[in-house]
């Protein structure tokens, strides 16, 4: 075996000293130190008997020569570039490399960095280095692999903590990047494969979450996508395997028409795993603040609406003032109450009803109103409700929620009902799963640093700060981390950094980070992060496989949307997931007199209700209709017998 | 040996020496700069001594440079004021491959210690003879008309450090001579060793110019040469050191410059009676050899005009270990 060769050589002068934290080796000019390179220097002298340890990363690389003046150069070369004599001999240069340290061996006394030989580090070195040996080690093992680090020849698997990614220690990742280079969904598509691999299961079960806020990105992950045999070997080096996910659950809304699901996924292929998401007036009402801005939410507003929440909703309200009681369990049924509410004030000319002036009466009627008419296809008026399986979600799957063609309210509104409810149900501890990955894009929008104050924000927040506890993690994502509410992203225990702009690496938050970290964060390769976390004292740079999952653009490519089906074909394949023997003949018999509305409404209420008998209960909702039967040919009277052929009055 | 321990060393054996305060190198200070001189010398090639230009592009031939750096130091004065000083003196031949210069074998680094023995009280040298023995060196020995002036002692004991410094060299030099088959440059002269002043691959370029080889008209000739333009060649003869062949050669163009700016001397051994007749040939082949190293500049060495890149990195390597 041959002895390692040094790659360096400390050095410190007084311009340039040492410290604790930062030193300066040179190199070889072929040597294959570059920045983000993890090194260790082997001391000198020993301390207390030992030899010290020193790990580092390089942060920071000069390189000169011995000219003093660039004009001595120019002289050199009589002015002229091009015409440059032939040197035979090349200046003497230098390559000086600045590191910060990562860790000291022995931690104790901590001193500045002393003279010594410098290493490249190996895979046992980069454990050490990054403190990865506290959490690797026989019986504690929570490793959860991020990607590959690569440099001079070493190839080393780096692993996260889950007691500090998932909780309870710390959590949630934050991860930013420039649109449009695989940085971060591919990175978080890999990541949670990587979870799903390697989540020790002393730490109980893990599903995620994921909102599809934009195009396909997220429509196709359990389908297989292309991988080379570079991606095959990150894969190995990681042991996750380069699969698709093997559960997947998607939902998505219906377009406004009712009709047709409002996802790219409705390719008549891919339709066995997804599922309408539609809500009722109960499910709304009880995030209305969502929808509702300050100026239409005061005081009085809120209190009427919890009016209606305690006492009217789902439940059976009669005022002597009312024509009639009412059972309020949809948009629909409301408006009438409203309607019947006003009218009776108007009858008796009155201003106010059990405290409620008239003028707020109308005001929340019309906003709450409004709110089925923006959010439709989400919000049903008849109170149908399909929901995410909130109590039976199952281990290492992931639901998918597509709300790329939701408009923004609604985005709003599905975000805040679905996180909501998972820390309902994780508080509570019957979700199905003891944690549960969240993963948001473009938290630039929904958790910005300024703006109003919304409730997604506060919600966002509150998931930051206190999730961890629940097992409720945030992996957020957005372009620019600086435009994120400081909260958010410093409650965020790991960070990932891919491919950067420039201006956002200038603003403050990226000071501590040195110009040649910078640079390199200004061109990282597709499949390239930077990578911070609690446990690596410096960031590191990994690299990361292609997630084994179909790209969005080669899933719409291969699945194409399906064309806007007609109300029957969309209809019968709701009821068929139901009852698989249902016919499009029946249904066409069954609802031949009734309205497209009625239609819905019938299947709304079987997909709410879900019926054994699926065709009993689809078709009590049509008028009887009298059987069809083939016309029979009337009886004709018998033919007159034939005049005679000379009869004069014969025509 | 650290100056710093020779000091202490010095401060126990010699209880009313005292120790120097500063570090300056002497050379810096000294006057004693060789008186210039115009010495005549025998011409080798035919014809008049004159300007002749160096035909043929330059070719790069040389694979190692040699030079040496000398420093010294007063350490103590004695109780009488007399300097002790510290010299040292250390020599390399860089190497070159691939362009890149290296250290060949090991780079030579001594240090001797200087005092004028007829101005030290006899306790005073044994003290030192006998703690220092083979290092310790008598800069009075040989001097008859030597002052006890300082300045005259400090010069006297420069020159004895020099006198170290050009063995150190000349003992690399030779070292090369014998295992080596490439061409050496020496910076400075080569008739101080027989056996590099004989030998085919050493090549001297002296830059300083006290002593000039020539007289009258033969002086304006080497004065008014043009940029790549050598003199005829002409013998050095010495007493006390090896014969050699030796031309002046324009490394750059005077124009805007004193006379002397680019000049250099090159010296190579004299070739026997049967190369003789070709000796104009060699000159031109070594001066091509020597304006082959014009490139990279010397800056931002003062001597750049006349310094080849491989004596200045001779000169830093010393400078980073010695």
């Amino acid at each position: 075996m041959t002895p390692i060769q040094p790659l360096g050589r400390v050095v410190a002068t007084e311009r340039r000293p040492n410290t604790p934290h930062e030193f300066h080796f040179w190199t070889a000019l072929d040597s294959p130190v570059g920045i983000g390179t993890i090194v260790r220097v082997v001391g000198r002298d020993p301390v207390n008997g030992v030899i010290p340890n020193v790990y580092g990363i390089v942060t920071e690389g000069f390189s000169w020569t011995d000219l003093a003046s660039p004009l001595h150069d120019v002289m050199g070369h009589d002015g002229s570039p091009a015409d440059s004599p032939v040197h035979q001999t090349s200046r003497a240069e230098i390559r000086l490399y600045t590191a910060a340290v990562l860790r000291h061996i022995p931690e104790e006394p901590l001193q500045p960095v002393p003279m010594g030989t410098v290493f490249l580090a190996d895979e046992a070195d980069v454990e050490i280095a990054l403190r990865m040996d506290g959490y690797l080690k026989e019986g504690s093992h929570t490793g959860i692999p991020v990607g590959v680090y690569r440099a001079g020849g070493t190839d080393a698997p780096i692993y996260l903590d889950a007691d500090f990614l998932i909780g309870p220690e710390a959590a949630h990742l934050n991860i930013t990047g420039v649109s449009g280079l695989a940085t971060k969904t591919s990175a978080v598509e890999w990541l949670l494969q990587s979870i799903f691999t390697h989540f020790p299961e002393q730490k109980g079960s893990i599903a995620a979450v994921c909102f599809n806020v934009k195009g396909p990105d997220l429509c196709f992950l359990d389908l297989p996508g292309e991988i080379d045999d570079n991606d095959r070997l990150l894969y190995e080096q990681c042991e996750v395997p380069p699969t698709p996910f093997n559960d997947v659950q998607y939902y998505a809304p219906y377009k406004s028409d009712g009709v047709a699901l409002n996802t790219l996924r409705s390719n008549e292929a891919l339709l066995e795993n997804v599922t309408p998401l539609t809500w009722g007036l109960r499910e709304v009402l009880q995030y209305a603040e969502v929808l509702l801005n300050k100026d239409d939410i005061d005081a009085k507003a809120d209190a009427l609406i919890d009016f209606i929440k305690e006492n009217v909703l789902d439940k059976r309200f009669a005022d002597p003032m009312l024509e009639r009681p009412h059972t309020v369990t949809s948009f629909a049924d409301l408006d009438a109450w409203f309607k019947d509410v006003l009218r009776a004030l108007e009858k008796k000319d009155d201003q106010s009803w059990r405290t409620h002036h008239v003028a707020t009466i109308r005001k929340v009627r019309n906003r709450l109103s409004n709110i089925s008419l923006r959010c439709k296809g989400l919000v049903a008026d008849d109170g149908a409700t399909s929901d995410l399986p909130f109590g039976s979600f199952s281990d290492r799957t992931v639901y998918v929620i597509d709300v790329a063609g939701v408009e923004e309210d609604a985005q709003d509104l599905i975000f805040a009902r679905v996180v909501t409810k998972l820390r309902e149900h994780l508080e509570k501890r019957d979700l199905g799963v003891q944690h549960v990955v969240v993963f948001v894009d473009e938290l630039n929008k929904y958790a910005p640093g300024d703006g109003p104050e919304t409730y997604v924000r506060k919600m966002l927040l509150d998931i930051a700060e206190r999730g961890r506890y629940l097992g409720l993690v945030l992996f957020a994502a957005q372009q620019f981390r600086s435009q994120v509410h400081r909260r958010v992203v410093g409650n965020s225990g790991t960070a990932l950094y891919g491919r950067m702009d420039g201006d956002e690496l200038a603003t403050p938050g990226y000071a501590v980070l040195s110009p040649a970290i910078k640079t390199k964060l200004a061109t990282l390769e597709k499949g390239q992060l930077m990578v911070r976390h609690p446990h690596f004292t410096q960031p590191i740079f990994v690299r990361f496989p292609r997630p084994a999952v179909m790209r969005g653009r080669d899933g719409v490519s291969q699945y194409p949307a399906a064309q806007a089906p007609t109300l029957h074909s969309a209809v019968l394949r709701t009821l068929r997931q139901l009852d698989p023997a249902i016919t499009l003949g029946w249904l066409q018999d069954v609802t031949a007199l009734a309205t497209d509305e009625e239609i819905l409404r019938a299947r709304n209420d079987v997909v709410r209700t879900r019926p054994t008998d699926v065709r009993k209960v689809f078709s009590a909702h049509f008028r009887a209709t009298v059987a069809p039967r083939t016309a029979a040919r009337p009886n004709t009277p018998a033919p007159l017998p034939a005049g005679p052929a000379d009869d004069p009055y014969g025509f | 040996m650290k100056l710093r321990d020779l000091q202490r060393q010095l401060a126990a054996l010699l209880p009313d020496a005292r120790a120097a305060g500063g570090e300056s190198a002497l050379e810096l200070l000294s006057q004693g700069n060789d008186a210039p001189r115009l010495i005549s010398a025998t011409l080798l090639e035919e014809g008049l001594f004159r300007a002749q230009p160096v035909v043929g592009a330059p070719v790069p031939a040389f694979r190692a440079f040699l030079d040496g750096t000398q420093k010294t130091v007063v350490a103590s004065y004695t109780g009488g004021g007399v300097a002790l000083l510290s010299g040292s003196v250390a020599a390399v031949v860089r190497q070159r491959r691939d362009n890149r210069l290296y250290t060949w074998r090991a780079p030579v680094v001594e240090t001797r210690i200087y005092a004028p023995r007829a101005h030290l009280a006899s306790v005073t040298w044994s003290t030192l003879e006998e703690h220092y023995s083979g290092v310790l060196v008598d800069t009075t020995a040989g001097a008859t008309d030597l002052i006890a002036h300082p300045f005259a002692l400090r010069d006297a004991a420069i020159q004895k450090v020099r006198s170290h410094r050009e063995q150190m060299e000349q003992r690399l030099a030779e070292q090369w001579c014998d295992a080596e088959r490439d061409p050496l440059l020496i910076d400075g002269g080569i008739s101080g060793s027989a056996r590099v002043a004989t030998s085919e691959i050493a090549v001297g370029v002296v830059k300083s110019h006290f002593t000039l080889y020539v007289h009258n008209d033969n002086l304006r000739t080497v004065l008014s040469l043009k940029h790549r333009e050598r003199s005829s060649v002409f013998r050095i003869p010495s007493a006390s050191r090896s014969t050699v062949a030796s031309w002046y050669l324009r490394l750059r163009d005077p124009s805007g410059h004193d006379p002397l700016w680019g000049l250099v001397r090159a010296e190579i051994a004299i070739p026997d009676a049967l190369e003789m007749a070709n000796i104009g040939k060699r000159a031109d082949e070594v001066s091509q050899w020597v304006l082959a190293e014009v490139s990279p500049l010397a800056l931002p060495d003062s001597r750049w005009d006349k310094m080849v890149y491989g004596v200045r990195d001779c000169e830093e390597y010393l400078r980073a270990i010695a």
